[in-house]
């Protein structure tokens, strides 16, 4: 094209030398000047003519007939305004809400923050079977690592994702050692960073560094933020320097800011006096030129020298020799487990794309129709010579606009719904469960891309197939006038609505589905009681007497007991043996008001007395199931059972009180105890005695009133005694009807999202098949006409155009149903899946038959209004129509 | 008359081929030389001429390149590619074919 004006001078300059040679000739000749240039000329015919012939001789170029489809598209589009934008919108919705999925996943996958040679980084992993913990690699480990291996440059150590709250709002903040800065190579903004100073123990005054995030959300990008200071838990923190824009630390969303490893004791209330035994994350940068393997293999050496039950030791037991200890893995502010993080997002990719298909499906038709339209001009353009190619090209470069502008669309959707999104889930969130820390994702050039390839796609599966149809008509046929009339409706269009049907049965199979296990679950008994339950963790132990002398002054309080492991809180095991039985059960210390407090009832023998408190006494209380599988047929009551470590059992936590082996006798048996899907309570569990006075043990108090006043007041009077617990959160002082509605909003949200796309898949599905079947019936206006002249009554003529939609429907439903139970079946076997199935009720056969009973009837309804229609038809109406 | 035109036009792109074939020309000469040759029995419509150079180089049998003509002036020279002389054996061969064929239609009839 931009060569275009130098072939028109290329040309006019040939012809031109022509003209002259000939005028020269002429004039040579004998001719005079004058005669012999206008004899040239008329031997030479019209100079502009020649051009033009020359032009089409050479034809035009890709960029020419593109520019001129897209002008011809256009023209149309103006003709037709509605038509445009009712395909614009429908793609635009879908394109926009898969958009709103993809960026999700970029934000956790694919994002990498901005550090340099960001490669280089990698996090030292130690593996976790599904039996042990390991034990925490505290800062002295990360020194002895630091100085015992040589494939770092430098290694950090971080506690990351420390939220709670400060001044009503919550903080997220990260401590690390003091080289951090220094490791990932990113200096300050403003200020300056954290030095090696700053982390001794004893350095002047604490201080902290601001992300970007923090400096707008705490201070207001105030400029004159440094000298600043921040009060957190009693503590004032100078902030000293601000980070730039986009640094995360290498998370994926970037803390409030970034403090000294040696503040976590005084800053945050949970790890006081514990902080040199809190498990710390290393990540190291790696000398340049070690590759990942060699690095890794250097650092198994280091580690099968270290002392054994060392946490840098090899993973000792577990039955494999030879296992590897450390691992690196990649670190850049990206999800760990992107595999995990695909599978969380599939099924919203999944959802959306159904969405994104129906619309497809729903302006394919459309399309399909207006082909049928406008025959008689694309006929005309076959007979005037256009290749049958050059106008499927045509036609599909119309799709691509449309597309191209539904994505414009899409995108704008995108954001909007992103925002939108974020905010329902932070207003909705339950606050007992914590706070959310949610930002709206970013779009980058990625989420662009993907939503250029999503219109590319969507394109080609709209556009495809009208065009080839629209296409494949008699040029002379259409030039007289005769339109084909689509008497039966194409393959085509019957595919179409039957895909949009089993798209819509899934997502409304789901959405029932989720209804359903969130009624169950809001119904079901736990078989504890927890609405009025409140358990207070005690995290010094030194005001432990104080403390438990305060919830028992509370006046709220009804009655209170103690507990070790908390009252939800996972039971360790042990082996019990007895002379008939050997099995692993669950082990619980809880005082002599447990069971009344939380209502669990005993059904034989008696509790623990008021003076059975301590972890010594060789008494025990068994569930009902332990009793039966301990001693079935017996009576549990009166016998003796050797309760021993279990050696497969997870290391403890340091303050828990040491599991003795010991011989107990059972003095009663209470209830099993179901607990909650997401929090289940052992069925075989043995309780063995204990005190709230006892080290460990966490409280539990039954209150009057309201239980969030309750709440309030306990955590006041017990702040006179330890002013830490002003900032507690549910995990310290909690009411314990919080887990119940933890899982009926996580379904609730399950539900509302599935009910909302499938109400959606089916008012698209809907509109689909009642456009389509219109149509129809008006294409056979005059076949019906025929009909009822002939004799047949209006059920025929109904029951006719309703059979037009029954297979279509019928397949749909069949195909929607096997898909969902299909994916069911794939969800349950994937690993994970008996946690979900706890949950959520996949294969119910209500929530199938409902779905599809509520599609049939709405496919039903859609289709009456044309078939009464047509039945309303008067045939000698029609048939004069000609 | 539309035959006359259609049978000319395969044989105009024959002609200019061979022309062509022992050396570059531009547009003019071309016409020129066809006149010359045929002993002025063939007379090459002009306004056809630049259509079928056209034509013949978006079809690749020839190439076109500006150069200096004989009066020193700046014209468009034509030359054959390979592909066009291989195009020229075969249109030469149709061409014998059919004068060939004619010839014997009208002697025996």
């Amino acid at each position: 094209m931009f060569f275009r004006d130098r072939r028109e001078d290329d040309l006019r300059e040939e012809l031109e030398f022509h003209l002259e040679r000939e005028t020269e000739r002429l004039e040579a000749s004998g001719t005079p000047r004058e005669a012999a240039r206008f004899q040239a000329l008329r031997l030479f015919g019209g100079p502009e003519q020649i051009k033009e012939e020359c032009r089409d001789a050479r034809g035009t170029g890709f960029v020419d007939d593109t520019i001129r489809d897209i002008r011809y598209a256009l023209r149309g589009f103006a003709r037709a305004p509605l038509v445009a934008f009712t395909i614009v919108s429908t793609i635009g919705l879908g394109l926009g809400l898969v958009t709103v999925a993809f960026t999700f996943l970029n934000m956790v996958l694919f994002r990498q923050d901005q550090v340099p040679n960001i490669h280089e980084m990698f996090a030292v992993d130690r593996p976790r079977t599904a039996e042990r913990e390991p034990a925490p690699l505290t800062r002295a480990h990360l020194d002895d690592l630091r100085r015992g291996t040589t494939i770092f440059t430098d290694a950090y150590g971080e506690i990351s994702g420390i939220d709670f709250p400060v001044d009503g709002r919550v903080l997220l903040m990260t401590f690390t050692t003091a080289n951090f800065f220094q490791v990932v190579g990113v200096n300050a903004a403003m200020g300056r960073t954290l030095m090696p100073g700053d982390d001794e123990p004893l350095a002047g005054r604490p201080v902290i560094v601001l992300s970007d995030r923090g400096w707008d959300r705490l201070f207001a990008r105030d400029p004159a933020v440094l000298g600043r200071a921040l009060l957190v838990s009693g503590v004032s923190l100078e902030v000293v320097g601000v980070m730039p824009e986009g640094f995360r630390g290498l998370s994926i969303v970037p803390p409030d800011y970034w403090a000294p490893l040696s503040m976590v004791d005084d800053v945050v209330p949970t790890y006081r006096g514990r902080g040199a035994h809190v498990d710390v994350r290393v990540v190291g940068r790696l000398k340049p030129g070690i590759s990942r393997q060699t690095a890794q293999a250097g650092l198994a050496v280091w580690s099968a020298s270290q002392p054994s039950g060392s946490p840098l030791g090899p993973l000792a037991s577990s039955g494999s020799r030879g296992a590897p200890g450390m691992t690196l893995v990649p670190w850049r502010g990206t999800v760990q487990q992107p595999l995990e993080a695909m599978v969380v997002t599939g099924p919203l990719f999944f959802a959306f794309g159904l969405i994104l298909l129906i619309g497809c499906a729903n302006v394919a038709n459309l399309l399909l129709a207006r082909a049928v339209a406008r025959q008689r001009e694309i006929g005309i353009r076959l007979s005037l010579g256009a290749a049958r190619g050059r106008i499927v090209r045509q036609l599909l470069t119309e799709s691509l606009l449309l597309a191209v502008l539904a994505a414009a669309a899409g995108f704008a959707i995108s954001r909007v719904a992103l925002r939108a999104l974020v905010d329902a889930m932070l207003t909705s969130w339950p606050p007992e469960i914590g706070d959310l820390q949610l930002l709206v994702p970013a779009a980058d050039w990625r989420v662009l891309l993907f939503l250029m390839i999503g219109a590319g796609i969507s394109a080609m599966f709209f556009g495809l197939a009208p065009a080839l149809q629209a296409t494949r008509i008699e040029p002379v046929r259409t030039m007289r006038g005769e339109v084909v009339r689509d008497a039966r409706p194409g393959r085509a269009r019957d595919l179409l609505i039957g895909v949009q049907v089993s798209a819509s049965a899934i997502l409304l199979i789901c959405a029932v589905v989720f209804l359903r296990s969130a009624l169950a679950a809001a119904t079901a008994d736990p078989g504890l009681r927890t609405v009025d339950t409140i358990a207070i963790q005690i995290a010094k132990e030194a005001t432990r007497t104080a403390m438990v002398q305060a919830v028992a002054a509370e006046p709220s309080v009804v009655a209170f007991a103690a507990s070790s492991p908390g009252a939800l809180g996972a039971s360790r095991t042990a082996v019990a043996e007895t002379a008939g039985a050997k099995a692993t059960v669950a082990y619980k210390f809880v005082s002599p008001d447990f069971f009344s407090v939380l209502d669990i009832p005993v059904v034989r023998g008696r509790a623990f007395t008021v003076d059975e408190r301590s972890p010594d006494l060789p008494v025990a209380i068994v569930s009902e199931t332990a009793a039966r599988v301990l001693w079935p047929g017996a009576d549990a009551i009166g016998q003796v059972v050797r309760l021993e470590r279990d050696p497969r059992a997870d290391v403890r936590a340091a303050d828990e009180p040491r599991f003795q082996p010991r011989s107990v006798t059972v003095v009663g048996v209470v209830r099993d105890v179901a607990g909650f899907r997401i929090a289940p309570f052992p069925k075989s569990i043995v309780y063995l005695p204990t005190g709230a006075a006892v080290p460990g043990t966490a409280v539990i108090a039954r209150v009057q009133g309201d239980p969030e006043r309750a709440r309030q007041a306990l955590i006041k009077r017990l702040t006179t005694i330890d002013p830490g617990m002003e900032q507690a959160g549910s995990e310290q002082v909690g009411v314990l009807g919080w887990i119940v509605r933890m899982e009926t909003y996580l379904l609730k949200v399950g539900f509302w999202f599935t009910i909302g796309l499938g109400g959606l898949a089916l008012v698209l599905t809907l509109s689909g098949l009642f456009s389509v079947l219109s149509y129809l019936v008006e294409q056979r206006t005059r076949e019906i006409g025929v009909r009822m002249a002939l004799g047949a009554t209006t059920a025929d003529v109904t029951r006719l155009v309703l059979s037009q939609s029954i297979r279509p429907v019928g397949a749909g439903l069949l195909l929607g149903s096997g898909a969902a139970a299909g994916l069911s079946a794939l969800l349950l076997a994937t690993p994970g899946a008996e946690f979900i199935g706890q949950i959520v009720h996949v294969l119910d056969p209500i929530a199938y038959g409902a779905s599809l009973l509520v599609i049939t009837a709405a496919c039903l309804a859609a289709a009456s209004i044309p078939a009464t229609r047509a039945a309303r038809l008067d045939p000698t109406l029609t048939l004069r129509q000609e | 008359m539309s035959d006359q035109t259609d049978v000319l036009q395969g044989t105009l792109d024959l002609l200019i081929m061979r022309t062509i074939a022992l050396e570059p020309m531009h547009g003019w000469a071309i016409a020129q030389r066809i006149q010359q040759i045929s002993d002025e029995l063939l007379r090459v419509q002009q306004g056809s001429l630049y259509p079928a150079l056209h034509r013949l180089e978006h079809q690749g049998w020839i190439v076109a390149d500006w150069g200096a003509s004989e009066n020193n002036r700046r014209a468009r020279f034509y030359s054959l590619t390979k592909a066009g002389r291989k195009q020229l054996d075969v249109e030469v061969s149709k061409w014998e074919r059919l004068s060939a064929g004619v010839n014997l239609v009208l002697q025996k009839t």
